[in-house]
């Protein structure tokens, strides 16, 4: 129905703005496909529709009309089309397509719909909360888990599941509930099994100026309680106070330290979803001009406030895991709702905490538990559908940065690389997988998303290998227990991978992570290639002791024969035929004979960006320049570019 | 020798430490009787007030706390210092105190109760003495160091083996002994290299054109297109638009060795409107009305005290402590990554002229010492895989900076007191700084490591070996710098595990264009901010590189071990088994 193609199309490089191609426009229903027809090599485009987060018809000019799509993984393109009507229907079309009213018209229900019903349901057990819990300790003495929010009945954005203090009883909760926002209660968010304490996490109270309840302040106190070895707790608030005051006229507030016994109250001022989002715009258009100054850059970069913003929360992360790593003590967090800043402070703090957070898995599991489950409202922050853009903030956006910005600083403690975090902030936006979809657990189930759709974890889980840091040693002193991070102003840098993802050339030429990671790669394959050797010896003796025994037999002894042991003590070779059946797996590894010294030059990447199952992660065929290739240094800038006056600034593409 | 535990305390952290002890004896064997203060507080800006016990040499300062865990150590030598001041006199806790302002960004503080005056007054005259010995007529310690290192590191460049290593001389460059004396320009090398068809005589009119008789000599040649890189200072143009038809021939001789290419691009360090200003001062630029064919190209990078008041308001903003807010602006505010950003930016277009246009240049500023050794050692960096070996990279500041006579001695101020002189510069520092943003973009590309820069700077300072003494050749040659000091290289080549980047790729063949967008530039923290103990970085990552090496080197070499006994063996078998085959009907019965 939407199908239809533009020809003569032009595509700008909106990098160098020197370049252009040109080609023919697809729109399809979930896709917009630009073809470059000029090249030998057929080149393609592909825009996800979900990922389209704004398109602007610009003035027709001589040329043609300009179109301007920017994408919500930062991609912006630029087309000129001939045909000023074309321009309008292209325009009218994608602003349809780009914004759909309803979940069911999102790509995830049409992705790969016709694989196994039975695999894909399955998939989705693979990351487990009450896996999670258990692995935490619970539920356990201290903490329980209470059916209270089965059917979503006290809070329709909470988790079916959540873990109490033992001595919270149902009328306790449900008390505390009706004094919460939209019934958040507190409620267990991670539980530190060293020491006790616990991350808890809630909505505001409704306290306005002098209301009391309770139940609430029966439920802080069960918290304090169930951390034996402390005799009160932290309760924080990540709003700026003024706002948290604000809230108080609206019935709303925080928790006054005279009515709670044993609480410590701390403000720890983070920005609310409307300044982040007008925050992250202004520095995107740093980003995003071509040839900055260095005072506009640097200006630019701090008047967008944004790595100040990061570093709050990063702060607030720190604070928290203090108070539970060091003194021992429980805290609660809050914001006004509890599902933004709440879900930013609990993930990082335990990301601090716990080195499980760090493994591919884990990181997983952090974001199954904080953020989906807890009801983060993917589907508005992120634009899902036709919604308020008042809504949307790039909540999630600023924990994955968050945790690049952890992961410069330890560069051994994660088992995850750069990738992964943009591989999922892509797919937050994508909606290609289920995960993200709807904006809590209630909406999820009722959409049927496990039945229909599938699980971006599973997808990244299979791929892990393209996701793995090569710098990760779990076993190092640093980076076991506890991440005391910096949070100086210069330990925060502008993460150019992510925000300037698609600009040709403007990465660095090597990188050393690519570097390591065919490193890696080729360590494993010389360890294959070992094992084919170990095979193939010991086939040898076989054979030659078989030979011996009945050359030994039939003649005299040949001590030539036995004359070579193994040459290396440490290959372990097996020394009876019965040792050999348990070797028997390596014989169906790939035999590949390598030249060590080229071999690194020529190793392909891992690209998970551009596999054919992922048409819409495949685009600006050069995003992704292969680090160390040697094409890439070797390539000139063009005379052209070198005469102009900015041409200091021109990112040299590869040839 | 070790210098961990006054290099950096946090590259200590990140390479391996060598206890400093038995050195420290060792060192101390060539020292003064050492003056040794008690009770003396050092006021560390991060840590507090330390107190311990005060050592001076004429090598280095020495300061030692046992009171706390771990034993608080500092060991300065004194080279570092650019200036000792007393502050203030007797403070109402009955203390003096005064401050060491240091060349490498620290400023150190010490404290003590008022003593015997004489002790006191002595602490004070021997850090006056012994850190400024050429304004007390002493000799700079390099010449008192001595150690013996395996390698001579003053056999680490020589001229002629460069030159022929790039080719050189061959039919269109030859090497002139013109200069054999330092007497056509007597801040040149002795070796230099000419277009063939130029004669010495006609050298001599053009050095009459050039300031300081700096000549257009040849630092680069292009293996295969025959490009080069050539180097002088500024003409004498004046304000009368004076010519040369000397110079003019000169230039065309120097495009004319070039068969790939009808023009020559003449790259102006400086801003157009300095290159005019020097017209007053009988300097000038080339117009090209007066050199058909050339184009000239002016880089706009500023003077020498346009930079050193930058890396003044940089040490103010990084040094001791970061505000919290406004890092950003206030990074600006000291305009340093721009200035970095042009110097990249112009050897950038010089290396791109030469690879991609295949034409020859020509690099100058006013005299040719400061801007032009950037330029050009830059531009070879990026062209020639050699020189970003370790090896190489000594031979290119032998050959760019000390041989083509960078004022070290004037920029530095080696045991100079005069610390307001406005020769002093951070020249070789912005080089520095360039080379490691270099490393940054291409980290697999050059054989050595930030220790190894950092190092060359620390020693830049250090005073402890002859290599970056004097203001030119000739001077070292009067001197006798190489035969009465030590040069760096031959400690760094004693030890060369050290300072060698694990990632290193030989790409001898790869030109490298560093991006020089103000996105991919950045503070080096690891320099400028090292001596904040909070900068210390949190794990090790170049051992877990070497760890990934090293395991990699490992199954490679067990993977063609087993591949040989692989052969062997099967050729082995076969000799063995080719009885058993004949009796194979045999077999079925075993």
């Amino acid at each position: 129905m939407f199908n239809r193609n533009v020809e003569n199309v032009r595509l700008i490089d909106t990098v160098t703005s020197r370049r252009a191609s040109v080609g023919t426009l697809y729109l399809t229903a979930t896709h917009t496909i630009f073809v470059e027809n000029e090249t030998e090599i057929l080149t393609e485009t592909w825009v996800l529709h979900s990922l389209v987060f704004s398109v602007e018809k610009q003035a027709s000019t001589t040329t043609g009309c300009p179109l301007l799509v920017r994408c919500k993984n930062f991609q912006v393109l630029q087309f000129v089309i001939p045909q000023e009507r074309d321009c309008h229907d292209v325009h009218v079309s994608l602003l349809h397509l780009s914004r759909p009213e309803h979940y069911e018209e999102l790509y995830c229900f049409s992705y790969n719909a016709n694989s196994d019903r039975e695999d894909r349901r399955k998939a989705w057990d693979f990351i487990n909360l009450k896996a999670e819990y258990s692995r935490m300790g619970l539920p356990n003495h201290l903490w329980k888990l209470t059916p209270a929010n089965h059917h979503y009945k006290v809070s329709d954005t909470y988790p079916a599941d959540l873990y109490v203090p033992k001595s919270a009883t149902p009328p306790v909760i449900m008390g505390s509930s009706k004094f919460r926002s939209r019934g958040r209660f507190p409620t267990l968010s991670y539980y530190y099994k060293e020491n006790h304490a616990a991350i808890c996490r809630s909505s505001q109270p409704l306290s306005g100026f002098s209301a009391r309840c309770l139940e609430d302040e029966q439920m802080l106190e069960a918290i304090v309680r169930s951390n034996p070895r402390s005799d009160f707790m932290y309760v924080v608030d990540t709003r700026p106070k003024l706002n948290a005051m604000a809230n108080r006229a609206a019935g709303k507030g925080y928790e006054n330290e005279d009515n709670y016994s044993n609480i410590k109250f701390h403000f720890v001022g983070i920005e609310n979803i409307h300044v982040m989002r007008n925050s992250l715009q202004k520095m995107l258009e740093v980003s995003e001009a071509h040839f900055p100054s260095m005072s506009y850059f640097l200006e630019g970069l701090e008047s967008s406030g944004w790595l100040k913003h990061i570093k709050a929360v990063v702060d607030a992360g720190v604070f928290i895991t203090k108070a539970i790593a060091e003194e021992g003590i429980s805290v609660l967090v809050h914001c006004s709702d509890g599902w933004d800043r709440t879900a930013q402070v609990c993930s990082v703090a335990s990301v601090l905490l716990d080195p499980y957070y760090r493994t591919l898995k884990g990181l997983m599991v952090l974001i199954e538990r904080d953020w989906v489950s807890f009801g983060h409202k993917f589907s508005h922050r992120n634009n899902h559908l036709n919604g308020d853009p008042k809504e949307v903030s790039p909540v999630i956006d600023q924990f994955l940065e968050c945790v690049w910005q952890l992961s410069e600083q330890f560069p051994c403690a994660f088992e995850y690389n750069e990738r992964f975090l943009i591989t999922i902030h892509h797919h937050v936006y994508s909606c290609q997988y289920g995960n993200f979809i709807g904006n809590n657990q209630k909406e999820r189930t009722e959409l049927g998303l496990q039945e229909k759709t599938h699980s971006l974890w599973t997808y990244l889980w299979k791929n892990r290998t393209d996701y793995i840091n090569p710098l990760y040693r779990p076993d190092h002193s640093q980076t076991q227990g506890v991440l005391r991070p910096l949070t100086a102003p210069y330990c925060f840098k502008f993460w150019g991978a992510l925000y300037n993802r698609f600009d040709r050339g403007i990465h660095p030429r090597q990188s050393v992570m690519e570097y390591l990671m065919a490193i890696r790669e080729e360590t494993q394959q010389l360890e294959e290639q070992l094992a084919s050797h170990e095979m193939k010896i010991l086939n040898v003796e076989k054979q030659q002791k078989k030979s011996v025994n009945l050359e030994t037999n039939m003649f005299d002894r040949s001590p030539a024969v036995w004359a070579s042991p193994p040459s290396n003590s440490s290959v372990g070779l097996a020394n009876t035929p019965g040792d050999y059946s348990g070797l028997g797996g390596f014989l169906k590894s790939p035999y590949q004979q390598k030249e060590p010294e080229n071999s690194l030059l020529i190793l392909p990447w891992p690209q998970e960006l551009r596999k054919p199952t992922d048409p819409d992660l495949s685009t600006n065929g050069d995003d992704q320049e292969s680090g160390i290739a040697g094409l890439s240094c070797l390539s000139p800038p063009n005379e052209e570019s070198a005469k102009d006056p900015d041409s200091d600034e021109t990112a040299y593409s590869a040839a | 020798l070790s210098f961990n535990t006054w290099v950096c305390p946090s590259l200590s952290y990140l390479w391996p430490t060598v206890g400093y002890s038995d050195q420290w004896d060792d060192l101390n064997k060539r020292f003064s009787p050492p003056l040794t203060a008690k009770d003396v507080t050092y006021i560390c800006p991060y840590i507090g007030a330390l107190r311990g016990t005060l050592t001076v040499t004429n090598y280095r300062l020495f300061f030692k706390c046992t009171d706390r865990e771990p034993v608080f150590v500092l060991d300065l030598p004194l080279g570092v210092v650019s200036r000792v001041e007393k502050i203030g006199g007797a403070s109402s806790r009955g203390e003096v105190s005064y401050g060491l302002v240091c060349k490498d960004i620290r400023n150190l503080r010490f404290a003590h109760k008022q003593m015997e005056d004489s002790l006191r007054k002595s602490i004070f005259e021997v850090l006056m003495k012994f850190a400024f010995p050429v304004s007390n007529g002493l000799p700079i310690f390099a010449f008192e160091y001595g150690q013996v290192y395996p390698e001579n590191g003053w056999k680490v460049y020589d001229a002629q083996a460069e030159y022929k290593r790039q080719g050189l001389p061959n039919e269109s460059w030859r090497i002139t002994k013109v200069n054999d004396h330092y007497e056509l320009c007597d801040t040149y090398p002795s070796t230099l290299v000419v277009p063939v068809n130029i004669s010495d005589e006609e050298l001599k009119r053009v050095a009459a054109f050039r300031a300081k008789g700096r000549i257009p000599v040849l630092s680069w040649i292009h293996p295969e297109s025959q490009a080069t890189v050539t180097r002088c200072s500024q003409p004498m143009v004046g304000v009368n638009g004076k010519r040369s038809k000397d110079d003019e021939k000169y230039l065309q001789a120097i495009m004319d060795a070039n068969a790939q290419s009808h023009k020559l691009f003449i790259f102006d360090a400086r801003p157009s409107v300095n290159a005019a200003a020097n017209k007053m001062k009988g300097g000038g630029y080339e117009s090209e009305d007066a050199y058909q064919n050339a184009e000239l190209v002016f880089l706009d990078i500023h003077n020498i005290h346009v930079m050193r008041e930058s890396l003044r308001k940089l040490k103010e903003v990084v040094y001791p402590n970061i505000e919290e807010s406004h890092w950003l602006s206030n990074l600006e505010s000291t305009h340093w990554l721009e200035h970095i950003k042009l110097i990249l930016a112009g050897a950038l277009r010089i290396a791109d002229k030469v690879e991609s246009g295949k034409t020859s240049v020509v690099v100058h500023c006013s005299d040719g010492w400061d801007r032009t050794a950037q330029l050009t050692s830059l531009a070879m960096l990026m062209l020639d895989g050699h020189y970003r070996t370790i090896r190489g990279f000594q031979v290119l500041l032998e050959k760019e900076w000390l041989s083509f006579g960078h004022r070290f001695q004037l920029r530095i101020g080696h045991g100079d007191k005069n610390h307001t002189d406005a020769d002093r510069s951070p020249v070789f520092l912005q080089f520095i700084d360039c080379v490691w943003q270099m490393t940054r973009q291409f980290p697999a590309a050059f054989e050595f490591n930030e220790y190894f820069l950092v190092t060359t700077l620390d020693h830049l300072y250090s005073c402890l070996f002859g290599t970056f003494l004097c203001n030119s050749e000739q001077q070292r040659v009067k001197e006798e710098v190489p035969k009465k000091t030590v040069s760096l290289w031959a400690y760094i080549n004693s030890q060369l595990e050290e300072f060698t980047n694990p990632l290193y790729v030989n790409y001898s063949n790869h030109v490298l264009f560093p991006v020089v967008s103000m996105r991919h530039l950045e503070l080096w923290v690891g320099y400028y901010i090292r001596w904040n103990p909070r900068m210390r970085p949190q794990e090790p990552v170049h051992q877990r590189y070497k760890e990934l090496l090293a395991k990699r080197a490992e199954l490679q070499k067990r993977v063609e071990e087993l591949q040989r006994e692989v052969t062997n063996r099967s050729a082995s078998s076969e000799r063995a088994g080719s009885p058993t085959r004949s009796i194979t009907p045999v077999q079925t019965f075993v």
